[in-house]
């Protein structure tokens, strides 16, 4: 590894422009009949896909369909049972994710995995620092050097040189997938995959992601792109894999496809109508009183959140819509107290609070199913039952202090089986599951508490199709029994779909309301959906 | 750490002063001084400087080493007791007639063995850090109690070692002790600053996960952290032996409580990822400067220890104060904090 590294660094030359001279469309990487197993799980099975220069291949598949697992087998991160990685028509071996590297492929991971305390500057050459020329120079790092090679790369991807000097914990989603791009362009990168980059960006976010990903397909870069949101896919992807249950189903050309197709072909013959079907599965309406259980009034928090007003009633999902960084999760951390409000006023049913912490948020019954699921949410290490039972521990315990672990895995099962966990017993550590299914742990977790107002703060996020239509009916049971929701999400199909009233925020205000509710057109729907995005950019005028 | 633009306005440079990791440490220094300068006319002298200087070398060493090893996300609680068998290690083999280069190189080759040891079984076990260097702790003292059975080594001061130990100072204030830890601070901060292991170390600190798939080899990084803390712990025991002139079994007990404190103050987060060559020597200052200035000031040596605590305390909340500050000023685009994670799952 050291004499690769300090064999790079001594050339100087711009990588980036230098690559390799095959013709676009040859292919660079290929794996053939890649196989990997754990205990009790096929994870992929004979697996082959190739990737060819200045091509966009788009990799899709449920969770557990194997795209973790093979894209850990391409970064040298998972060792494979069986098969073999061909780049340049030699077969190798990776046995860490710097050899990977080295020969030309750069992983950007879903989790984050920049240094936040190192500047951007220093993650784009982690690892791979440059060093000076003279012999005792080998030990130094070359910072002017480091600096030179990336410099003219950085306002193409929309960063500005003073970004590369700051901590790289500082910058917003957008900016750290640049940097991360960088990180591909300053050395030789042939092959780049993407995990699910576009989750956690707004859409005009997502709109210059794309771009840069053209950009790089346009320098010969072979993009393997890993996505769940099927309408990304057209106008951008040059070739479509599927994977299901550990094994590619199809690679098919994006232009013999449709969004229905392709749910055909990740999910199989077992579920045909899990496609986006507009008004499914609201089932009878809340019919009690029209109570109001939130209301904020002029509620702010220098500098994201500024004179918020809003009502959530029972038998309601309010949406709230915007592009990141307009206050939505701010306003969420407010009415949940974990920040608190500058000024403002709020109302919980009817009367007037002071939510000074989360526990109190929890005694007025608000519970939320924080954004980030792996962080905020699952506590990783406890099992099912335990994860479920957290929130709420006074429902087990006898004597107010001794837990009675019987009584707490016969409740927890109650729930599992009513949200439809699939798991194979309620001990099982909640890490083992996938994401859609440690998703609904965790509303169970809230639904635990017997909650009156449920946020939920991308809900849907890197989860497949089928588990967000599960998400979906979890939450219309939760308001059609009479509970309140605030879903907070920046797919606004989504948004569009779930919610009864849309609020727009923008730049820590509230922009606008747009009603949306089942029963519409697709051109009602486009219409909204214009009408919001105008809302959620644009000033008002 | 901070970003200051090429062009800053003098403004901004101030309020970055002011507002930088270790600022609060260093105030409290200077408000120290002054008040021991009031109560005596002892304290600002070259003499005293001298003094000072000479309490704070081993502190020092330790701490440069506590810093690596903290910036890499671990802690050591074992340097006390390697520094102490390290200078038994000098002792005993020239009390046998060993020479004298050898048998200083054997000892600061003890202490980074015993590092490496530390290191190995954190990285190739999977123990956590806090047990493995805790171990370690137990283990490194309790040899140094078997192999002097109870008693000092005595009678293994030579003219040279003399020098080496600081207590003649053919160079006038300028010992060899303050010279090797002047040094011993250039290369650390040289390595942390400007070496691809340095950078590694602030990236296996910050997200090991991330620093692992961006290539870096993040056990042999940890596993280097902890060589450089018992190489640097081997170094402040040969030159312990020097000045204490025996070796008693319980020499350098409590050392890593003021190398982690030091280390702290100056600016090391217990978290990784953050830390700095300088902020060992604040630290170390700092904690000297007040102990001596209450020797002066003829404070009981029982509330030393108290004092000594609150300045810890002190250095940290004022560091915390100044990010606060940092933060209003630079407005930082607040991201939800992980620390609330507990919290938000209710």
């Amino acid at each position: 590894m050291w004499e690769i590294m300090s064999s790079r660094s001594t050339d100087a030359a711009l990588l980036v422009d230098d690559q390799d001279t095959g013709p676009q469309g040859s292919v660079v990487l290929e794996a053939r009949g890649a196989g990997k197993r754990y205990p009790g799980v096929i994870a992929l099975d004979d697996v082959s896909i190739s990737m060819r220069r200045g091509e966009i291949h788009a990799l899709l598949g449920e969770n557990g369909a194997g795209k973790s697992t093979l894209i850990g087998i391409l970064s040298g991160i998972t060792e494979p049972d069986s098969g073999e990685i061909i780049i340049d028509a030699t077969p190798i071996k990776f046995s860490n994710a710097a050899q990977s590297q080295s020969v030309g492929i750069t992983t950007i991971h879903q989790e984050q995995t920049l240094a936040p305390d190192l500047t951007v500057l220093e993650n784009i050459f982690l690892g791979r620092e440059l060093r000076r020329g003279s012999l005792l120079g080998r030990f130094l790092l070359d910072e002017r050097a480091m600096r030179k090679r990336v410099e003219h790369l950085v306002e193409e991807f929309g960063l500005t040189a003073e970004d590369l000097r700051r901590p790289a914990g500082t910058l917003g989603a957008l900016k750290q997938h640049a940097a991360q791009i960088l990180k591909a362009l300053a050395f030789d990168a042939r092959v780049v995959i993407l995990d699910e980059p576009t989750s956690g960006l707004a859409d005009h976010e997502r709109m210059s992601l794309f771009e840069n990903m053209r950009r790089l397909r346009d320098r010969g870069v072979a993009i393997l792109w890993v996505t769940h949101r099927l309408d990304e896919l057209f106008g951008l992807a040059d070739v479509i894999t599927v994977l299901r249950d550990g094994r590619n189903v199809a690679t098919v050309d994006p232009g013999t496809q449709t969004p229905d197709s392709l749910v055909r072909l990740m999910v199989g013959r077992r579920r045909s109508a899990v496609a986006d079907n507009s008004s499914q599965a609201r089932g009878t309406r809340w019919s009690g009183p029209e109570e109001e259980i939130l209301r904020l009034e002029s509620v702010s928090r220098a500098p994201l959140v500024r004179d918020v007003d809003l009502v959530v009633k029972r038998g309601e999902i309010l949406g709230i819509a915007g592009i990141a960084g307009a206050g939505r999760t701010e306003l969420a951390r407010i009415i949940l107290g974990a920040d608190r409000a500058d000024k403002g006023q709020i109302s919980v049913n009817g009367k007037q609070v002071r939510i000074r912490n989360p526990r109190d948020a929890y005694n007025l019954g608000i519970a939320i199913v924080p954004e980030e699921r792996k962080t905020q949410a699952v506590l990783g290490d406890f099992s099912l039952a335990k994860n479920i039972s957290i929130s709420d521990l006074s429902r087990v315990t006898r004597a107010g202090m001794i837990i009675d672990r019987s009584a707490e895995r016969k409740l927890a099962n109650v729930y599992v089986r009513d949200l439809e966990v699939k798991t194979s017993g309620i001990q099982q550590k909640i890490r083992n599951l996938s994401g859609g299914n440690q998703q609904k742990v965790v509303i169970a977790r809230c639904l635990f508490t017997r909650p009156a107002l449920m946020i939920f703060d991308e809900p849907t996020q890197g989860i497949d199709v089928a588990a967000k239509n599960e998400v979906y009916r979890l939450i219309y049971e939760f308001v059609d029994a009479g509970g309140g929701a605030i879903v907070i999400s920046s797919e606004l199909p989504e948004l569009l779909r779930v919610s009864d009233r849309i609020v727009v925020m923008r730049e820590g205000r509230v922009a606008g309301e747009v009603a949306a509710g089942p029963a519409q057109s697709e051109d009602e729907r486009s219409d909204r959906a214009e009408v919001i995005m105008a809302l959620a950019v644009r000033s008002s005028s | 750490m901070s970003f200051l633009p090429n062009n800053a306005t003098v403004g901004q440079r101030l309020r970055a002063a002011v507002t930088s990791p270790n600022s609060g440490v260093v105030s409290v220094i200077v408000l120290v001084c002054i008040f021991a300068t009031i109560k005596s006319s002892v304290f600002i002298s070259v003499n005293n400087g001298f003094n000072i200087a000479s309490q704070m070398v081993f502190i020092l060493l330790l701490a440069l080493g506590m810093t690596i090893v903290l910036i890499s996300g671990g802690i050591d609680l074992s340097v006390g007791s390697v520094m102490g068998l390290c200078a038994g290690v000098v002792a005993k083999l020239m009390i046998d007639g060993v020479p004298m280069v050898i048998a200083m190189l054997l000892a600061v080759a003890a202490g980074a063995g015993l590092g490496m040891v530390n290191g190995l079984i954190i990285t190739k076990l999977g123990l956590p850090d806090f047990v493995a260097t805790l171990a370690m702790f137990g283990v490194a003292r309790g040899l140094l109690y078997l192999w002097t059975a109870g008693t000092p080594f005595l009678d293994y001061m030579t003219d040279t070692y003399f020098v080496i130990g600081g207590l003649r100072r053919p160079l006038g204030y300028l010992t060899v002790p303050i010279i090797v830890a002047l040094v011993a601070t250039l290369i650390v901060a040289v390595t942390l600053r400007f070496t691809p292991f340095g950078r590694h170390l602030y990236g296996v600190g910050s997200n090991s996960h991330g620093a692992m798939l961006s290539g870096v080899s993040v056990p042999r990084v940890r596993l280097l952290a902890y060589v450089c803390s018992g190489l640097l712990a081997g170094v402040a025991g040969v030159l312990l032996a020097g000045q204490t002139t025996a070796v008693a079994p319980d020499l350098g007990t409590g050392y890593e409580v003021y190398a982690i404190a030091a280390a702290i103050i100056g600016g090391a987060a217990l978290s990784g990822g953050r830390g700095r060559a300088i902020g060992a020597v604040i630290g170390t200052l700092t904690l000297a400067v007040t102990a001596n200035a209450m020797n002066i000031a003829g404070v009981d040596p029982t509330w030393q220890q108290v004092v000594t605590g609150l300045i810890l305390l002190l250095s940290v909340v004022l560091d915390r104060a100044s990010t606060l500050l940092r933060s209003r000023v630079v407005q930082i685009p607040i991201q939800p904090v992980a620390a609330t994670t507990a919290a938000t799952a209710r």
